[in-house]
């Protein structure tokens, strides 16, 4: 059973993340908006009360430009918002876990990480270790100093591949994701370029298109999880690397092993998060439960060798959602018709 | 960009009805010598000015007309609509299949519209605070923090006259809602009553004796005229009778005021019940014509009881008095009590006619109303309700869409053609003055071009060109293209849109522009990804051709990187063009050629000379090629430590030399370029190792 509720944002909302939480009284969610009208973006830290329900703007920071990727953590004693903009300039934003009040901010100039309007970036768990992966194809490091941000380089493809995800997996690796189904696994003590990397193709009953998310379970660091183009998500595990298990897409279905894979979308999937609620068996060698969201509007379970669970059939799209993982049973997601949806579900 | 300073060179725009001057401020000197207008993104005006050398490009947003709803509210409307617009289409086309006729009017398709009307109608009414507070204050007469919208209104309006059949019987009733809905509206143009008790609500509190100021019962006859009887009874029970140390002195007095406060809670009315309203409802005529007539009995009783004449205030006996009269239909009384014509056109329906008429001797009934109560200044609402009225559905279109817009008169047309398959052949004909499209079609057209013209709200415009037979796709295609493919997201939005509709040969169309935009730009992976995807040969081809170009050259090790990682690129094609495999080759080649070069390690050079080998011996490498690739490996054919080149491996090249002394006599040679010393050299090179390797072996 689950519960919805949406709030009208009456602008387009880029990107939506739960506020790690400090205290059970206090929830706070934060908000990437752009507004068409005046074009101007901000961030917006959002108090969340289930009970009576209440979604009210707590807090309001001016973007220079669009987001294009949102994450948060928390941080010593600190909750932790970075942001990266479509002008290319990063900023990181330090609130007291209480309230939710800025307390301090530090941003990368425009173009300095870089050159395209999107990246993707990362932080690290209960860290301030970032790391960026763009479009233009580089990726870089962002170390926080006392009163700067600094960063550095690790790769450049120089255009030649572009990254669209990027998510940490331990303290020295992370993986990226890019055009063609493509995952790379990097290792920042190897620079020079990617120290594994896997590229889709018909042999391995992957059509081609682009991967927008990746998710890493902290019990399986070996196991990359992606989701992308024609609703495919995919699991690459780093010991068997040359047999993704496709775990949906409409490219699948039709190589030996793959034959039970059912499809819960057939459009982008936009973001894909490892499934916190449901608890499963974790000896088990089966990839862990995971949600998705879709282009085509739906929010769903996806589990292998099982019907995948649709939990919200939406008329437009659902551009990202987040888990909250104190309450793994509520959901935020960020609708293309200027929305905020809730869903409760048990 | 805003302007309101007077400039000169002001700009001038067209004078129509209501002209008006904007003064633009350009900061260029006049004069102008030309001027060019074009739409920018949403509702932004592009001027382009030139003055002699200079020129300037100066953007201006243009207000939408309707200040009652923002335009963020529009979107909201505009997205919650598309659903409701869609399932009665699919609905709509599933009946005429399953009936075989292109008229769904054989079943019960009104019930369809009317729950599409519904749901739109929740829409307009938007989230309604449900934080009032319950314990209700007896100084509130009505309320005033609900806003309805006039295009909530129309809507409503529409509904009860065109699609809601089933309570056609009570359509008195339901306008009388109406009114009480929406008459706040009106208070823009007119004089009316919601308006007067908002008024005298504010001055609730520093009225002493209430019973003596004459507003109050001409507001307690006002609103009992149209009406709203819980008003009216809230407000007699303000009277001063009922307050604790005057009950016994004016007991007579309180009586009779309680006595009509029981009647008026007790009016019968036609109409199914719903809660919350006073007054005891009737489903079936009998009944209620039962019912009427003992009630009107019971006021006649009350009107003629010898108790009046007891009463020695004044004020309350002709206040009271007067109330009856309404309630009795005194005409004279009605007309006074109401503020303009669709106030008494409702008290008319209350107490002179009850019943449902035709909808002609409705319109007559209007008539005599906007006689006697002229109208001083017309009301957006009061066209449409008059269109309405002389059943002139182009008429109630041409309201609909002068005065609230393209979104009402595309999702209103289903309205107007629920029940009448007259209305249904007027709005679905072919016009020749239109273009041979139906005045349905041109009206959905207009709506998506608004959509089509906002960033936020393109996406939906499909929906609606889609249910557009002759133009709709035509005008699909062309949105779909005019989307920028700079950013993957909208990109991948646009394709998306494509795959929806079938248009597969639009997607490779957008595919293949995102491909040469982002080839065009540096960003050679997403420019290759893209072209793979469009599948467009001709491009990829001429991509690998200039790979081809690096053949034999010398190049640097930066560029050999680059041009490796394109190799790698267009090898990831799973129908590789035919000359991949001899690049691929060829790298290999280059790739040990370059670790044998510095370097004396004959391992390595024996590993180049077998890709040389291999190259030379396959049939896929070009021809043109045979002599660059001999001259990259005059280093090993020189080789100082040993011949590394066996004699049956020396003969092949020599062949294949040979061949191309042939060759050379053909039409189609092209002659590499080469140092002029090229060929003796490798001819020289060739003949010493074969000389050694014949030692050797």
């Amino acid at each position: 059973m689950a519960a919805t509720q949406r709030f009208p944002q009456y602008k387009y909302v880029d990107a939506v993340r739960w506020l790690p939480l400090q205290s059970p009284f206090n929830r706070f969610a934060v908000v990437a908006l752009f507004d068409f009208d005046t074009e101007s973006s901000s961030i917006q830290i959002h108090s969340f009360n289930p009970n009576p329900l209440s979604f009210d703007p707590q807090f309001s920071w001016p973007s220079p430009s669009r987001i294009s990727s949102l994450k948060t953590s928390h941080f010593l004693h600190n909750s932790l918002i970075v942001a990266s903009t479509s002008s290319g300039s990063l900023h990181f934003l330090f609130a007291d876990p209480s309230d939710a009040t800025l307390r301090s901010a530090l941003s990368l100039p425009d173009s300095a990480l870089h050159s395209l309007p999107a990246s993707s970036l990362d932080l690290m768990d209960a860290a301030v270790d970032c790391v960026t992966a763009g479009e233009d194809g580089r990726v870089n490091l962002v170390n926080v100093g006392d009163s700067n941000l600094s960063y550095r380089r690790l790769f450049d493809s120089g255009g030649l591949v572009s990254y669209t995800a990027v998510r940490w997996a331990s303290p020295m690796e992370f993986a990226t994701g890019g055009y063609g189904f493509s995952l790379q696994w990097w290792d920042q003590r190897k620079p020079g370029g990617p120290v594994s990397q896997f590229k889709g193709d018909r042999d391995k009953k992957l059509t081609s298109g682009i991967v927008h998310s990746i998710d890493i379970h902290p019990s399986r660091k070996h196991t990359c999880l992606a989701g992308g183009s024609l609703g495919t998500v995919f699991a690459w595990d780093l010991r068997w690397q040359q047999q993704p298990i496709i775990l949906s897409g409409a490219g699948a279905g039709a190589g030996a092993g793959n034959a039970a894979v059912q499809s819960i979308s057939e459009s982008e999937v936009w973001e894909v998060q490892y499934d916190r609620c449901i608890k499963s068996n974790t000896s088990s060698t089966r990839i862990l439960p995971s949600m998705i969201c879709s282009e085509d509007g739906i929010l769903g379970v996806i589990e292998q060798g099982e019907e995948p669970i649709e939990l919200l059939a939406e008329p437009c799209a659902i551009n990202s959602f987040d888990i909250d993982r104190h309450n793994p049973s509520d959901v935020i997601c960020s609708l293309e018709w200027e929305a905020i949806l809730f869903l409760f579900y048990s | 960009m805003a302007s309101n300073a007077e400039g000169n060179g002001a700009l001038v725009p067209f004078s129509g009805d209501s002209s008006a001057v904007y003064p633009l401020h350009h900061g260029l000197a006049p004069p102008i010598s030309r001027l060019s207008i074009s739409w920018s993104h949403g509702n932004t005006l592009r001027l382009s000015l030139f003055a002699g050398a200079a020129a300037k490009v100066v953007e201006v947003k243009v207000n939408g007309e309707d200040s009652e709803i923002p335009d963020a509210q529009w979107r909201r409307i505009a997205y919650g609509s598309v659903a409701p617009f869609a399932l009665l289409q699919s609905q709509r086309s599933s009946i005429s299949s399953l009936l075989k006729t292109p008229s769904p009017y054989h079943s019960d398709w009104w019930e369809h519209v009317l729950q599409y009307s519904k749901e739109i109608g929740s829409l307009l009414a938007g989230s309604k605070m449900h934080s009032s507070p319950i314990i209700e204050d007896p100084k509130v007469l009505v309320k005033t923090d609900e806003k309805p919208t006039c295009l909530q209104a129309a809507w409503e309006l529409i509904e009860i006259f065109y699609v809601d059949k089933q309570s056609q019987t009570w359509l008195p009733e339901r306008l009388v809602d109406w009114l009480a809905d929406y008459d706040s509206l009106f208070t823009s143009t007119h004089e009316t009553i919601h308006g007067k008790l908002v008024d005298f609500q504010k001055e609730l509190g520093n009225i002493q004796v209430i019973e003596d100021d004459p507003r109050y019962w001409d507001l307690l006859s006002s609103a009992l005229s149209v009406g709203w009887l819980d008003v009216v009874v809230r407000m007699l029970r303000l009277h001063g009778s009922y307050q604790q140390d005057q009950l016994s002195t004016r007991e007579l007095e309180n009586g009779l005021v309680e006595a009509v406060a029981v009647l008026i809670s007790k009016m019968p009315r036609f109409c199914p019940g719903s809660a919350g309203k006073l007054g005891d409802c009737y489903k079936s005529k009998p009944e209620f014509i039962k019912a009427w007539e003992k009630w009107r009995s019971q006021i006649t009783k009350l009107d003629r009881s010898p108790f009046w004449i007891q009463c020695d205030n004044q004020h309350t006996r002709e206040g009271l008095r007067n109330l009856l009269q309404i309630t009795l239909g005194n005409t004279e009384s009605l007309c006074m009590a109401t503020c303009y014509w669709i106030e008494l056109y409702i008290s008319h329906f209350l107490y002179i006619r009850p019943f449902t008429m035709g909808i002609e001797s409705m319109y007559n009934l209007a008539e005599k109303c906007i006689q006697l109560k002229p109208r001083s200044s017309t009301h957006r609402l009061t066209g449409l309700m008059i269109g309405i009225l002389e059943e002139n559905t182009e008429v109630v279109l041409a309201e609909c869409s002068r005065e609230f817009g393209p979104w009402l008169v595309a999702h209103a047309v289903e309205l107007l053609t629920a029940g009448s398959e007259q209305s249904e052949i007027i709005l679905h004909e072919e016009r020749y003055n239109l273009g041979g499209i139906s005045i349905v079609e041109l009206h959905r057209l207009a709506y998506a071009q608004i959509l089509s013209s906002h960033a936020l709200t393109w996406q939906i415009a499909p929906i609606y060109l889609t249910s557009c037979m002759k133009q709709g796709m035509g005008l699909l295609e062309n949105l779909l293209y005019r989307q920028s493919v700079q950013h993957n997201d909208g990109l991948l939005k646009n394709i998306e849109i494509c795959r929806l509709y079938e248009l597969d040969h639009i997607s490779s169309n957008i595919m293949k522009i995102a491909g040469v935009y982002h080839w065009k730009h540096g960003h050679k992976g997403t420019g290759v990804f893209w072209l793979q995807q469009a599948q467009d040969t001709i491009c990829l081809d001429r991509i690998a051709q200039q790979l081809f170009d690096s053949v034999g050259k010398s190049i640097s090790d930066e560029s050999f990187k680059q041009w490796e990682g394109m190799i790698e690129l267009l090898g990831s094609e799973s129908n590789p063009a035919g000359g991949l495999e001899f690049l691929h080759k060829y790298r290999d080649f280059k790739k040990s050629l370059k670790k044998v070069s510095g370097g004396k390690s004959t391992d390595a050079a024996r590993q180049a000379v077998g890709s040389l080998i291999l190259l030379m011996k396959n049939p896929s490498t070009p021809q043109r090629f045979w002599l660059p690739l001999l001259h990259d490996s005059l280093k090993l054919l020189n080789w100082q430590d040993c011949p590394l080149l066996s004699v049956s491996e020396t003969n092949l090249l020599l062949n294949k030399l040979q061949e191309l002394s042939l060759a050379k006599l053909c039409p189609h040679y092209i002659e590499p370029s080469l140092p002029p010393n090229a060929l003796s050299s490798i001819r020289l090179a060739l003949a010493t190792n074969l000389g050694r390797a014949i030692l050797d072996e």
